[in-house]
């Protein structure tokens, strides 16, 4: 296992350095720097060389590689130009915050979607049925930059039950922080609810048309156990499969979410970095997500060398 | 597939409203300790007299950016909260009144100021503040890295002379006309904390409120500060500033209670709260910048004083302030708001709606058959843009949109490469005129984006900032000619002057602005 690990490693590091050389690349060749934001509106020509000069984007573009390489590999990854915090502290507080909204969205996904899909396959009258199948459409149809106004205009400006945007420390406070989260964790969760809620609700209507649930039916078992017991869990199976499709997506509704609930996520400090062309803070992020692949695929091809020895052996 | 009749009774009318009860019951449970009243501002009413207390929230569209502390910026300034200046100009003109400094004598050459200032003044970390401070206030300006779009006047500083620890003259190298837009601009931080300042960490200034804690993304707060200079003041506890990156969000903060006031925001956004009476839209009468037409006046034909002079004939300027600005902007091909000493109704209507006017320009140019040029213009402001577009197209001119993002626009209008047409925003027009041509690139007399070069023009720029005395006759003259130069020349072709309106809750009384539209809460406070 130790070999094959060893094997493994240096196409993942190989990944890692390509990988960082062409973020550091790319960014550069995107028209616009750092010092054309620093120096402001109406800036004259001196100040923005100054200022390029400060930053050291006057130096050749392989000596600002291999010093932003040398500072990453000694633990540094530098400050953010414009904020001026620590990369490390501003990507820990806004990973902090993703992670709280995307898990309060997934939370939500797996309770509203089930709920859904239950009674879209059990609903009874024209009505209810109608109702049901509008609210999914709706769910899964509207952007989220239309769902997160409607919701804000009916929950915070009308009704004034929740915060129409912010953010609060759940650690800190978890009731008021809570009240934060949840409407963008609504607003992101309710297109991946509505696709779980069609599966669900497949799933129920074919098992509950088997054979094994009118003989249970006959032999005197309750509708409702055999419905949470029997026809549900056997609709659940397709909804795992899409369920990790659902949680990629989440990620990426979020940059969406954050910006128009001023949830302080990582999608917002990507959005913001890259448009005012913070170097570090964009490299660090590029930089953390290839990381974060490349890590997944060692611990999948692990895996798989795990369960299967002609993996590992070949 | 349809339901199994077995099952078909699950799911009722009534259970449907049963179910749609419990959730609502889910959403009460919130109730138990709310963050909407945690963050209600007061409710509007009215009282007589100001009412001390209580924290004003504020909601931003963008949030602080540290290493910009010491330049004019599009969104809120802190400028005037946690700093004070030396002077500042009395509301609705140019009269110099005291702050830091409480009297100023300038040498009758133009070349010296000497300023008395406060004794009775300390920073927010207790140091006192002395004519050293003014010393490094101006050095700290002249550093490029500052960003200080007056550095120009600034530089035009070139000694000290300290003659106690609270009198200081300044030697200038030749009488500038603008010394006191500086003082205005130029606020008073404690030196030894800058460096840390611009990192957003530690920003000391001797103003009305005091640095609390920033969260980058979220918020700002400011406390109030309770040896304050001022007897009395500021009536507010504490000032929180939040970030909300999105109009639709912001007007919903503001609606929702959740804000008093909403800084930012276009006109066209705050047209949904201009029939509503909880809320009062704040107009200050110094404008908050320009938008204009730029022209590269190295590109063919437009090297013509006569065609870009069509160009100007040819924009609808009253439709683009009323579609584009949501009516929030004065129509005027003039850069200077109503309140600037060389503002005239004449030099603004100079180039009215005129499509017949523009063509035979055009023709007498030798351009009757049209002209096709590329116009670029801000990916994120595309409405100015495409209507300047339809007005030229009916004289003839038919141009091709270029959308650029903010870092590449700024890139190109600093490197000089901007198309043969852009549209774009500036300031610097509403305080001494002599500001504009000397701090605002576009205008700038020894190169600027349009490639513009006019020795008559430079002489006349020279002659508005030179001035021993900003008020006197021969100074307004020279400001007159500079608007002649400019209207004249038509290598910058200003299209409006931004109102600068903010909305606020109805409760939120007596605040300011500064020239640099730097909000003042020294007097403002909630009434109950």
């Amino acid at each position: 296992m130790t070999g094959y690990l060893l094997r493994r490693l240096p196409s993942a590091l190989l990944v890692l350095v390509l990988a960082s050389f062409a973020i550091f690349a790319i960014l550069r060749l995107i028209p616009g720097d750092p010092a054309t934001t620093l120096a402001g509106s109406d800036p004259s020509p001196d100040t923005i060389a100054a200022i390029r000069a400060d930053l050291g984007l006057d130096r050749p573009f392989l000596a600002q590689y291999f010093s932003w390489i040398g500072d990453l590999l000694s633990g540094d990854p530098g400050r953010s130009y414009l904020i001026g915090g620590q990369i490390t502290d501003l990507i820990g507080d806004r990973f902090g915050n993703t992670l709280a909204l995307a898990i309060g969205a997934l939370v939500l996904m797996l309770v509203l979607g089930p709920i859904l899909g239950v009674l879209c396959a059990t609903a009874r009258g024209r009505v209810p049925r109608a109702l049901l199948g509008a609210v999914n459409s709706v769910s899964l149809t509207v952007p989220v930059f239309v769902t997160g106004v409607l919701l804000v205009l009916l929950f915070a400006v009308t009704w004034r039950l929740l915060p129409p945007g912010g953010h609060q420390s759940i650690v800190a406070d978890p009731v008021i922080g809570l009240q934060y989260l949840v409407l963008p964790a609504l607003c992101l969760a309710l297109p991946g609810s509505a696709v779980i809620a069609r599966y669900i609700k497949d799933g129920v209507l074919q098992a509950l048309g088997e054979d094994y649930v009118r003989t249970a039916r006959s032999l005197g078992v309750s509708r409702r156990r055999i419905l949470w017991r029997h026809a549900l869990p056997n609709a659940l199976p397709p909804v795992l499969t899409v369920l990790g499709m659902q949680v990629g997506a989440l990620l990426g509704g979020a940059v969406v979410v954050e910006a128009l609930f001023a949830w302080p996520g990582l999608g917002q400090l990507a959005e913001q970095g890259v448009a005012r062309r913070d170097y570090p803070v964009v490299q660090a992020l590029l930089l953390l997500l290839v990381g974060v692949y490349v890590l997944v695929q060692l611990l999948t091809d692990i895996a798989y060398a795990l369960l299967d020895p002609r993996v590992r052996l070949g | 597939m349809s339901v199994s009749p077995a099952f078909a009774d699950t799911l009722t009318r009534r259970r449907l409203v049963q179910g749609i009860g419990a959730g609502a019951a889910l959403l009460g449970l919130a109730g138990c300790r709310s963050a909407v009243d945690q963050d209600k501002a007061a409710p509007a009413g009215a009282q007589a007299g100001p009412r001390r207390g209580g924290t004003l929230k504020v909601a931003t569209l963008a949030d602080l950016t540290p290493a910009l502390l010491f330049t004019q910026g599009p969104i809120f300034s802190i400028h005037r909260l946690v700093f004070n200046t030396l002077t500042r100009y009395a509301p609705g003109g140019l009269d110099p009144q005291p702050e830091l400094a409480t009297a100023w004598q300038i040498a009758p050459d133009g070349k010296a100021i000497t300023l008395t200032l406060r004794e009775d003044v300390t920073f927010h970390n207790g140091r006192p503040f002395t004519a050293e401070d003014v010393v490094f206030a101006v050095r700290n300006l002249q550093n490029p890295q500052r960003s200080a779009q007056l550095r120009a006047t600034a530089l035009a500083v070139t000694g000290f002379d300290i003659d106690s620890p609270h009198r200081i003259t300044l030697r200038l190298a030749h009488p500038v006309t603008n010394i006191f837009d500086l003082f205005e601009f130029m606020v008073i931080s404690a030196k030894e904390s800058v460096e840390d300042a611009v990192l957003g960490r530690n920003v000391v200034g001797t103003g009305p409120f005091v640095w609390k804690t920033w969260t980058p993304g979220t918020s700002l707060v400011l406390e109030r500060n309770p040896r304050y200079w001022v007897p009395e003041r500021p009536y507010l506890d504490a000032v929180e500033i939040r970030v909300v990156p999105q109009p639709d969000a912001l007007i919903a903060s503001l609606r929702s209670g959740q804000s008093h006031l909403a800084a930012g925001l276009g006109g066209r956004d705050i047209a949904p709260l201009r029939e509503d009476k909880a809320f009062n839209l704040r107009e200050y009468d110094q404008g908050s910048g320009n938008i204009y037409l730029g022209v590269n006046t190295s590109v063919a034909p437009l090297d013509d004083k006569r065609v870009r002079q069509a160009l100007s004939f040819a924009v609808n300027r009253d439709r683009i302030v009323k579609q584009a600005l949501g009516g929030y902007g004065l129509a005027s091909a003039a850069p200077w708001p109503k309140t600037s000493p060389v503002y005239t109704d004449a030099d603004a209507n100079r180039y009215p709606y005129d499509p017949t006017r523009a063509k035979a320009l055009l023709a007498e140019a030798g351009h009757g058959g049209g002209l096709d040029l590329p116009l670029a213009f801000l990916s994120t402001a595309p409405a100015v843009a495409q209507m300047v577009q339809f007005d030229l197209a009916q004289v003839g001119v038919k141009t091709t949109l270029e959308p650029l993002d903010p870092a590449k626009f700024q890139a190109q209008l600093i490197a000089q490469t901007m198309p043969a047409l852009w549209t774009g925003t500036h300031g610097f027009a509403s305080n001494q005129p002599a500001t504009l041509a000397v701090s605002a690139y576009p205008f700038n007399e020894a190169k600027n984006t349009s490639k513009f070069t006019d020795p008559q023009y430079t002489e006349i720029v020279q002659r508005a900032w030179n001035q021993t005395d900003a008020r006197s006759a021969a100074a307004k003259a020279a400001y007159a000619e500079l608007s002649q130069a400019l209207l004249d020349r038509q290598f910058i072709i200003d299209l409006a002057v931004l109102t600068n309106v903010q909305p606020a809750t109805a409760n939120l009384r007596d605040v300011r602005q500064n020239r640099y539209n730097a909000t003042v809460l020294d007097d403002a406070y909630l009434a109950g």
